[in-house]
């Protein structure tokens, strides 16, 4: 694929992600309930876990996401390898969190599986941009 | 730079940021302060049973409820655990969801020693309002008796279980004067309603007179005529 096809992928990906970051952040914030197929959202939104010194991790994750969105905008080596290690970074992360929700917390959170699925999309997408030229 | 160069400055960054995530969240949620947390069973069966019911202490629904319920019981007492189990949920729904009745959980300790450790941490939980969800999962999680089954990794787990816990000011209630006063409250309010076994129930206008009542089983049905001529007062 070229860099052109792999830019508009990140921008795609990202932005999904960035939406359901941003739902997870908003309900998690004002307290609203979420919808919730699996259950288990609120009681994962509102654990321990949900924050990172005061700061939800939905945050966290949307402020990634964004940030990986902007990646795609330069053909700079260190961006693209920042774009990269966020990716692959935030994927660690993110199965940590399955890990947490399903040892610790026992329920399970639909949203921040989709956004589990979306990195694990953005993991290659980014890392092929190291490989292709500029 | 090189391709070789770039995966290895992307993976070592990797490395970093998702490390520093996750060190970060297993130290401020798992730090030495805390014991080791064991994750209890039928948290979200507990969730969705006492989802936006309000508690006041030990009292379970809306204060303005017409009418009062009061279980005695014992955290350890096995039929107490059954009637928690199969029935509490339908009472709950049928009742206390729709504002009709109130229950207040009046807690004994006679089996032993896991049961004050038990009644404690709920009592300390209720200080944020929080008691029934500790109750319940205690009885989702009930050991043999005396076996030391309530552990402070069990507490742990089931704090960490809980939305809006805090679990360490939860702990550092335990043993507070004010828990211990609940304790003895409860104690003589059951001696001096006759109560000799558990679980026992009494039915009664809130903030009138309650009557000890005779339940024909630990099913629902045991207990929703009761109810039932208590609303109809």
């Amino acid at each position: 694929m070229t860099d052109r096809g792999l830019r508009v992928a990140v921008v795609v990906l990202s932005t999904v992600g960035a939406g359901v970051a941003a739902y997870l952040t908003y309900t998690h914030v004002t307290g609203t309930s979420l919808a919730c197929a699996t259950g288990g959202c609120e009681i994962v939104q509102h654990s321990k876990y949900s924050e990172l010194a005061g700061i939800p991790v939905a945050a966290l994750g949307l402020a990634a996401y964004v940030a990986i969105a902007a990646t795609a905008a330069s053909r700079s080596d260190l961006v693209r390898a920042a774009g990269a290690a966020m990716a692959l970074g935030g994927f660690a992360f993110g199965a940590y969190l399955i890990y947490v929700q399903v040892a610790l917390i026992d329920a399970l959170c639909q949203w921040c599986l989709t956004s589990d699925g979306v990195l694990t999309l953005l993991v290659p997408v980014t890392l092929l941009r190291l490989r292709a030229k500029p | 730079m090189g391709r070789n160069r770039l995966f290895v400055v992307a993976a070592v960054a990797a490395v970093l940021v998702g490390g520093g995530l996750i060190a970060a969240l297993v130290l401020t949620n798992n730090g030495s302060s805390n014991p080791p947390a064991t994750a209890p069973a039928g948290v979200s069966e507990v969730a969705t049973m006492l989802r936006n019911i309000p508690q006041q202490g030990a009292a379970l629904g809306s204060p303005k409820a017409p009418v009062t319920l009061v279980e005695f019981a014992d955290p350890q007492c096995p039929y107490c655990g059954d009637w928690e189990k199969t029935s509490l949920a339908t009472i709950v729904d049928k009742y206390v969801r729709t504002g009709k009745v109130r229950i207040v959980f009046n807690g004994m300790t006679f089996v032993g020693g896991d049961s004050e450790t038990a009644l404690r941490a709920a009592l300390a939980a209720g200080e944020q309002n929080r008691f029934w969800n500790v109750l319940a999962l205690l009885y989702q999680n009930q050991g043999t008796e005396n076996t030391g089954w309530v552990t402070d990794a069990l507490l742990q787990g089931i704090g960490n279980s809980i939305p809006g816990l805090d679990t360490k000011r939860m702990f550092a209630a335990v043993q507070s004067a004010t828990v211990t006063k609940k304790l003895a409250a409860a104690a003589a309010f059951a001696r001096d309603a006759g109560v000799n076994s558990t679980p026992t129930f009494a039915v009664g206008k809130t903030n009138e007179a309650l009557t000890i009542v005779k339940i024909s089983s630990l099913q629902p049905s045991g207990l929703e005529p009761a109810l039932d001529a208590a609303l109809r007062e």
